[in-house]
């Protein structure tokens, strides 16, 4: 098949409108987390999903994206300090009116 | 892969009328919740207007000072959390002005300098066999589970994170950090659903690519 499309490096157009009959490798990287977010329109979505049947480099790299993003949610942080106690204080003079 | 919604809130959430009538009485389960769940995002909201953590934490308790004593003056014109949001970014520009600039996320332009996700040394050229597709593919992380839980990839992580540019760094510790959704994200920042999709993008890319030369240079 002759792609005559060049490889983009960065994306040129942000719908991603694939005139070419697939996707490329370098194409797909940078449309990788409008897939994840479910943001391609269906021709391109099918023209990805293609893809990633027959390359199983960029499956490689749609896990490497899936565990950068696990690891991250591994980085959240332990629970919230304490208000402070001028904070309590405050909150607490709403219910001293009797 | 959808935004993860279990960590948010998992009571449905009480209305805005709710939440201020609790806080109007002084009620303390109610503000510590509320205190506690939306501790992360405003942390990491005041961090990138101030220059340490000990300040951005400071910002947040006197943005709560400043919540709790105007409560009975908040007229519901807006949502609560837009209104919270508004008197963060006040406190913290207040320090930020002692400090350094803060940059409105409105006034962001976002289409300079686009940068690849991979370099496209990693592709092959125009004149080789298959343009456009992976001259240097990614290898698979073996055992990527136990392997990225190792305490040098979490540091690695970290401070691949330190270096990103500000504004990816906030979203992608919103969205993939405290687990925010895209909705969450854009109307708590006023971004539109694809220049929240760009900053994620960009920073969630740069961060893979981090990983792969950690990871990559672990294995030789």
């Amino acid at each position: 098949m002759d792609n005559s499309r060049p490889p983009h490096n960065g994306h040129q157009d942000r719908e991603f409108s694939v005139t070419a009959d697939e996707v490329t490798c370098q194409q797909f990287v940078e449309m990788v987390t409008d897939y994840f977010e479910g943001a391609l329109e269906p021709h391109t979505l099918s023209q990805v999903e293609e893809h990633l049947v027959m390359c199983d480099w960029c499956v490689t790299y749609v896990e490497q994206m899936q565990a950068t993003i696990a690891s991250l949610r591994e980085l959240s942080e332990p629970s919230a300090p304490e208000p402070t106690d001028s904070l309590l204080a405050a909150l607490r003079a709403k219910r001293g009116g009797t | 892969m959808q935004p993860d919604t279990a960590t948010a809130p998992v009571r449905p959430a009480a209305s805005d009328e709710q939440t201020v009538a609790a806080l109007r009485a002084g009620d303390e389960r109610t503000f510590r919740d509320l205190f506690a769940r939306s501790y992360p995002v405003m942390k990491r909201v005041a961090r990138t207007y101030v220059a340490s953590e000990a300040v951005a934490e400071e910002v947040v308790q006197e943005t709560w000072m400043a919540v709790v004593a105007g409560i009975e003056r908040f007229e519901g014109r807006s949502a609560l959390g837009t209104w919270m949001f508004s008197i963060l970014t006040n406190q913290a520009k207040t320090h930020s002005a002692r400090e350094k600039r803060a940059v409105p996320f409105s006034s962001v332009a976002l289409g300079n300098a686009e940068e690849p996700s991979v370099d496209p040394d990693r592709f092959q050229t125009d004149d080789e066999a298959w343009p456009g597709h992976w001259a240097t593919p990614p290898r698979p992380w073996q055992k990527p589970e136990r392997r990225l839980l190792s305490l040098e990839a979490r540091e690695r992580l970290k401070a691949a994170l330190a270096q990103l540019p500000e504004r990816q760094r906030l979203i992608v510790g919103l969205r993939d950090i405290d687990g925010r959704s895209a909705e969450e994200v854009c109307q708590l920042l006023g971004l539109s659903q694809e220049n929240q999709r760009v900053l994620l993008h960009r920073g969630r890319s740069r961060l893979r690519a981090a990983l792969e030369e950690y990871l990559d240079a672990a294995d030789t």
